[in-house]
């Protein structure tokens, strides 16, 4: 009975150290989530299915079509977010197909390649081509 | 009224499914476990249901859903255990009278508030998830699987290798088919998906512990769980991490619950190791890494088989086989799925593209150094704690607790060991697909090791507090200070 009492004290104090530690970080997760005035959704949405909606309008239900765009990481999340908004299409990286999406959403006038055709532009830099090469 | 159907469809056969590899009639303790098992096997039925029911063409998902249900009920009947089964060890060991158990409740249902807000705060700001992974892999999937109709497997295409279309299919099959059920997408669903595979997580933690250790080390080990920021934050981002998580976890403690049964002598105890073949087949069916911690699983029970039979009379093929076999019957239909979706309707995966140059790689010393020391570091920092790491303050508890270090009770033993093995297993497994990786390596790691720390950190607290606990009540035994 002696020896036990110090024990449970070291048993007291881990659990009240344990404790205390775990709740410091229950202040990072408060910290990190995002606050009560500023619960707006993110702009995935406006990004992908409403700013592809049109252009989605005018492709085929199925297959694959071609895709040119920006390059770096902007131009990566771009690409993706296209793929998101126009699935069950599948967006090839390439301009050999006979139906090419254009995405410069940063471009007030964007290109047109030499070797596509365009169809269609439905504005805020998407654009629609056609290829007559394509294999 | 679809939506609750489906709904009460899910859930309904998850508990079968968990009920029937039960081995007694459940308490009140045990509803609990099983509640929450109920949520992973729930929606990991769904998502085979819904891939197979598209791979053969079958329109009637509901018809399919209530014919599934009706016949696990009909086998729950006629097969449920109605003896009550005594656990050999499930006293707490813990000195805190009744006024520190209610502290501590309170921390924990404080803390609890606080990870819910969290939570929901975050899924109204990222409803497509956060992180790219979430949209370009997950729900991009799930987006395949529902507009595809007959042709669901053309999304799966080479063309698009960073969508990793060799993915297993388990968040993006259960949330087309809720889906299908509501005839339109929402992001609802796979929102509503995280938030329950994060929660049901610290809940398997804390209900599969209060079975075998008691109330007090099931509420520390659940408070560990919720205070880790970044098992919060990936728990709503729409990732699969921790749906694995949640599996990886159902398998180890309900191996370690059969080991606890098995010690009573009690008939039937087998069914709870078929019941870990289930789940750890469903972290098979969420990511590539949870068919790396499948072979694991079956290599660590198949040595610690070994290794006992060759302390005893017993010849250590046959233990060996006696013991995996279970596992093996419960795994066998995830199994077979992950073979055929592999094999017909995924390209194959990136890792293994180019074997001379992974042999290769594998003989850089320089990438062993590297990837030795982010382990290192990422073992400090990857909960994204305040401060303090948890998994230092599991280390500091340990050794304020233990000094004298003990092995785990002898009923825990063989789940204790195997489950130690599975994820060392893993994470070794982890280490060596960094040595080949075909990407460039510290852009892997710095991108991926987080995530697969903590896919493995609900499992790693589970082991800390059944070996812990079991450390404390023996200290505590000949107390005359401690409730009970």
């Amino acid at each position: 009975m002696v020896t036990q009492q110090p024990k449970n004290k070291r048993i007291f104090l881990a659990i009240a150290i344990f404790v205390s530690c775990c709740l410091l970080s229950t202040i990072r997760i408060i910290g990190n989530a995002p606050r009560p005035a500023q619960l707006q959704p993110d702009t995935v949405a406006k990004r992908s299915d409403q700013r592809f909606a049109s252009l989605k309008a005018a492709l085929p239900a199925h297959g694959v079509i071609g895709y040119i765009g920006e390059s770096g990481v902007a131009g990566t999340a771009d690409y993706y977010l296209a793929q998101y908004a126009l699935a069950p299409l599948v967006v090839d990286t390439s301009d050999d197909h006979p139906l090419v999406i254009g995405n410069f959403p940063d471009r007030p006038n964007p290109p047109s390649p030499l070797d596509l055709k365009l169809i269609r532009n439905f504005g805020d830099g998407l654009l629609l081509f056609s290829n007559e090469k394509a294999k | 009224m679809t939506l609750a159907l489906s709904v009460f469809l899910c859930l309904a056969s998850g508990y079968l499914i968990s009920a029937l590899g039960w081995p007694r009639r459940p308490s009140q303790s045990d509803f609990l476990a099983l509640s929450f098992l109920a949520c992973g096997s729930g929606l990991g039925l769904f998502s085979f249901v819904y891939v197979l029911s598209r791979a053969a063409g079958n329109a009637h998902l509901m018809a399919t859903d209530v014919a599934i249900f009706g016949s696990l009920l009909v086998t729950f009947l006629l097969t449920r255990n109605r003896r009550p089964v005594h656990l050999a060890e499930t006293g707490t060991g813990w000195p805190p009278g009744f006024a520190a158990r209610r502290t501590l409740t309170a921390v924990f249902l404080l803390a609890l508030a606080t990870a819910l807000y969290a939570s929901i705060t975050r899924l109204i700001v990222h409803p497509h998830g956060e992180g790219w992974d979430a949209f370009s892999i997950w729900n991009l999937h799930a987006r395949f699987l529902f507009r595809n109709g007959s042709a669901w497997s053309a999304g799966f295409s080479p063309l698009i290798p960073w969508s990793h279309p060799d993915y297993p299919l388990l968040t993006p099959g259960a949330i087309a088919h809720f889906w299908t059920y509501l005839g339109h997408e929402t992001q609802a669903v796979p929102a509503v998906i995280a938030i329950v595979f994060t929660f049901a997580t610290v809940g398997l933690l804390f209900s599969s512990l209060a079975l075998l250790r008691g109330r007090i080390a099931a509420t520390l080990a659940a408070l560990a769980l919720l205070t880790t920021p970044f098992f919060i934050e990936q728990g709503t981002s729409q990732y699969a991490d921790v749906p694995l998580s949640f599996f990886i976890l159902a398998a180890v403690s309900l191996l370690c619950l059969h080991d606890a049964f098995a010690e009573t002598g009690s008939d039937g105890t087998k069914r709870l190791l078929i019941l870990a073949g289930v789940n750890a087949g469903f972290a098979a069916w969420t990511k590539n890494e949870g068919i790396l911690f499948l072979a694991a699983l079956i290599a660590a029970r198949a040595l610690t088989a070994i290794r006992k039979a060759t302390r005893g009379p017993q010849r250590p093929i046959a233990s060996a086989t006696r013991k995996v076999l279970p596992l093996l019957l419960g795994m066998a239909p995830a199994l077979l799925v992950i073979v055929w979706f592999k094999h017909f309707v995924a390209p194959p995966g990136d890792l293994f593209h180019d074997r001379a140059l992974a042999i290769h790689k594998l003989f850089e010393p320089a990438r062993y150094g590297v990837v030795l020391r982010w382990y290192a570091k990422e073992f400090l920092r990857f909960g994204d704690w305040l401060l303090i790491p948890g998994t230092l303050i599991l280390i500091v508890f340990y050794l304020l607790l233990n000094r004298e270090a003990e092995p785990p009770a002898p009923g825990l033993a063989g789940g204790f060991a195997t489950s130690y093995f599975a994820l060392s297993f893993t994470l070794a497994g982890y280490f060596v697909i960094y040595l080949i990786t075909p990407r460039d390596l510290y852009w892997h790691l710095r991108n991926s090791l987080n995530r697969l720390f903590l896919q493995l950190w609900p499992s790693a607290i589970f082991l800390f507090f059944l070996l812990i606990t079991s450390n404390v009540k023996k200290s505590a035994q000949s107390s005359e200070h401690f409730p009970p």
